[in-house]
């Protein structure tokens, strides 16, 4: 609070008290006025009441007493003197100017008094004194009125004003003092203020009398403010940047999930006491346990693959090798037919050992793979060890027996000789599917007429068929249009398809070789009167390794592989092998290719 | 009298080289394509040795070998299995049969002639001594 302020608080209010005496004196004054007004009205009233009516109600055109008292008056403020009948009828009036007489008020009782009357439009307030007159007849009243004082209108609400003003001029100090004791502490915390404000603004306050003042306070105030709301701006900033930070944070974990879940491998991380921390979503069809139902729980609580858990187990408050990695396969018993590899490596990092990361891997394809590969060695291994020992089975014959036997001689020369190009057959078709599998195998296509290959392997074919006693035909036109086609490849492909219908086929049987041109394709077919097929073994015929399971009695030696490369090779040349066939009626392999256009120039002819 | 030998085989070239080997020696010889035939010949007549591939088709030479040794518990004819498979699990169920052999393959078939004819003669010098 500003001295000057209650400075100016005094002065006003010792302006009042000032009013206040002015005021008590001057009503002091107009009181003595009042009694001096009333002595001198009743006791005109009182005396002039004793004289007899006739002397006071004068004959008209005289001057009576009235008159007199009216030019005599000494008072300024007199206004009227009057005589009233019972009826309120003046019977004689005198008035100074600017007075009117009143009317009359019935006079309740026979004695003197006094009544006011109001203030009228054009007329000043008046003071009436009144008394009857001692008239035996008549009831008689006398009326003198006076103007009452002016000037003191608010006379009578001043005093309570001054009190007031009195009041605040003794309470003003004792205000200030409480005042500025309550506000000590605020003035401390206001010095507390201004040293945080001055925490940014080295400048030091320069309103160092104004400490103690409620405007310094609010100074401080604001400027604390002032730095608060700028501490709070920079904090908001920070939340915003935290919260852009988090929100980044947030995304890349959820992103870093996503690829996880999204991994091949089912992911599982235990931590170092055991329990599941982490899994994907993999584990359920690798493992065949839901993820609800491995979270949070120890190994032994879902895992009943005695091999994992015995790697797990291993791997159990393992220390900070980093190194230690271990991988297992086996079977889950949660899912059949299921081959697992399972690779536990122990998390470490910053001197930490966060657990383990355990990564199943679906590894029944590579199983089966390794399978089939064995399959296929032991296969392999099988087919040319059965002709190896009939060789030298034959060969022991021949060197035992043969001698003296030339009938031994030629059958055992016979056999050998069969089984050794049938071990050069399954040897080149092996050589040829690796090279097919390996992708080597690219056909070098030329334009080629057709009739000239299939003469070529027809030729080929013959002996075979001649040896086992088949009729092998050829239908083929000379004018057929040309193919494009790798000629060895082609080859291999038409001798399996005709080797097989000479095989599978009984002695007098017929096997024929034809072509056919369409409008776009030429279909060359291999039609036998041979064993035929079931529906089902026609399906699954040119899958590799597959052989018909013989019934009869002849032993065939297939090996499961010519059919195979023969569709593959069809296939390397965009065309197509049908099949029809049905069990001891024979069967036709067709081969569909389509036609070269016309000769382009320069083009080769092979 | 004529030893008899029950060829078991689905390889005709094996038994037409051990047949006109062994008739050669002097056997009585009968084939048969699967272990199902194999049975039918047993039934009309028991062989004095049964020479049996593994691997065949129908019936193969293990079930054979025991469906025989059991549908003939007192007869004690040897039977010689050929096989190229030497792993442990064809030992051990040829373990649990009596006087089942092994003939390896690829066979020679005078290996055969000299396991047979060592056995015959075993078998002559046990049940006459004297001889």
């Amino acid at each position: 609070m500003k001295n000057n302020r209650i400075g100016l608080i005094l002065v006003v209010s010792s302006l009042a008290v000032i009013t206040l005496v002015v005021s008590l004196l001057l009503e002091r004054q107009h009181t003595e006025q009042a009694e001096q007004v009333r002595a001198q009205g009743l006791g005109t009233v009182r005396s002039l009441a004793v004289l007899p009516a006739s002397v006071l109600l004068p004959p008209p055109g005289q001057p009576g007493v009235l008159a007199s008292l009216l030019a005599g008056r000494d008072n300024p403020d007199f206004a009227y003197a009057a005589i009233s009948g019972e009826d309120g009828r003046n019977l004689a009036e005198v008035a100074s100017p600017g007075a009117i007489v009143p009317p009359a008020a019935p006079l309740a009782l026979a004695s003197f008094d006094e009544r006011s009357v109001a203030a009228g439009q054009n007329t000043r307030a008046i003071r009436e004194f009144r008394g009857p007159l001692a008239s035996p007849d008549a009831r008689l009243q006398l009326r003198i009125g006076y103007f009452e004082p002016q000037g003191f209108l608010d006379l009578k609400d001043l005093p309570f004003y001054a009190l007031i003003a009195l009041a605040v001029f003794l309470l003003v100090p004792l205000i200030y003092i409480v005042i500025k004791r309550e506000m000590a502490p605020l003035a401390a915390l206001g010095e507390q203020l201004k040293t945080l404000g001055a925490a940014q603004a080295q400048a030091p306050t320069q309103e160092l009398d104004a400490n103690q003042d409620v405007r310094g306070l609010a100074g401080k105030l604001n400027r604390y403010l002032d730095h608060t709301s700028a501490r709070i701006r920079e904090l908001e900033q920070d939340s915003i940047a935290s919260m852009a930070s988090g929100r980044l944070l947030e995304y890349g974990s959820n992103k870093m999930q996503a690829v996880l879940q999204c991994l091949p491998d089912g992911l599982l991380v235990l931590d170092p006491a055991g329990e599941v921390t982490f899994a994907t979503g993999k584990i359920e069809p690798l493992l065949g346990v839901p993820v609800a139902e491995v979270l949070s729980q120890p190994v032994e609580a879902w895992c009943r693959d005695p091999e994992l858990r015995a790697m797990l187990a291993r791997f159990r408050g393992a220390g900070l090798d980093a190194r230690s990695q271990m991988t297992i396969e086996f079977n889950p018993l949660g899912v059949p037919g299921k081959r697992l590899w399972a690779t536990a490596q122990a998390l470490t990092g910053h001197a930490m050992a966060y657990g383990t990361l355990v990564v199943l891997r679906d590894a029944t394809r590579e199983h089966l793979a390794r399978q089939a590969g064995n399959d296929f060695v032991a296969h392999v291994a099988h087919e040319l060890k059965s002709p190896l020992n009939v060789i030298g089975m034959y060969g022991e014959m021949l060197a035992d027996v043969g001698i003296d036997d030339p009938a031994v001689r030629v059958e055992a020369i016979n056999v050998i000789q069969d089984e050794v190009e049938r071990m050069t057959s399954l040897v080149n078709n092996l050589l040829n599917v690796s090279k097919l599998e390996m992708g080597s195998m690219r056909p070098e296509r030329h334009r080629v007429k057709l009739d000239d290959l299939l003469r070529d392997a027809w030729q080929q074919a013959r002996s075979r068929a001649d040896a086992k006693n088949i009729r092998l035909d050829l239908q083929v036109a000379r004018d057929l249009a040309a193919v494009s086609v790798d000629k060895d490849m082609f080859r291999i492909a038409l001798n399996n398809l005709l080797n097989n219908a000479i095989k599978y086929n009984a002695a007098g049987g017929n096997v024929t070789l034809s072509a056919e041109e369409g409008d776009s394709d030429v279909v060359i077919a291999v039609r036998d009167s041979g064993i035929g097929m079931t529906p089902e073994d026609r399906e699954r015929v040119t899958e590799k390794f597959f052989r018909v399971r013989e019934t009869g009695e002849e032993q065939r030696g297939g090996h499961g592989l010519g059919l195979y490369l023969s569709n593959q090779i069809v296939e390397l040349h965009h065309g197509r092998l049908t099949i029809e066939s049905e069990l001891g009626h024979g069967s036709v392999f067709s081969i569909h290719l389509k036609k070269m256009p016309a000769l382009a120039e320069g083009s080769q002819v092979l | 009298m004529k030893k008899s030998i029950l060829l078991v085989d689905d390889e005709p070239h094996v038994i037409r080289v051990l047949r006109l080997m062994l008739e050669r020696e002097g056997y009585e010889v009968s084939s048969a394509n699967d272990g199902n035939e194999a049975l039918e010949k047993m039934a009309a007549r028991r062989p004095d040795v049964m020479v049996s591939d593994i691997q065949m088709a129908g019936m193969d030479g293990r079930e054979l070998c025991r469906t025989a040794r059991a549908r003939y518990p007192d007869e004690r004819f040897p039977i010689f299995v050929m096989t190229s498979m030497t792993a442990s699990q064809e030992r051990e169920w040829v373990r649990e049969l009596a006087n089942v052999e092994f003939l390896e393959k690829p066979l020679s078939p005078r290996q055969l002639i000299a396991r047979l004819t060592t056995y015959f003669t075993n078998a002559a010098t046990q049940e006459n001594p004297h001889a």
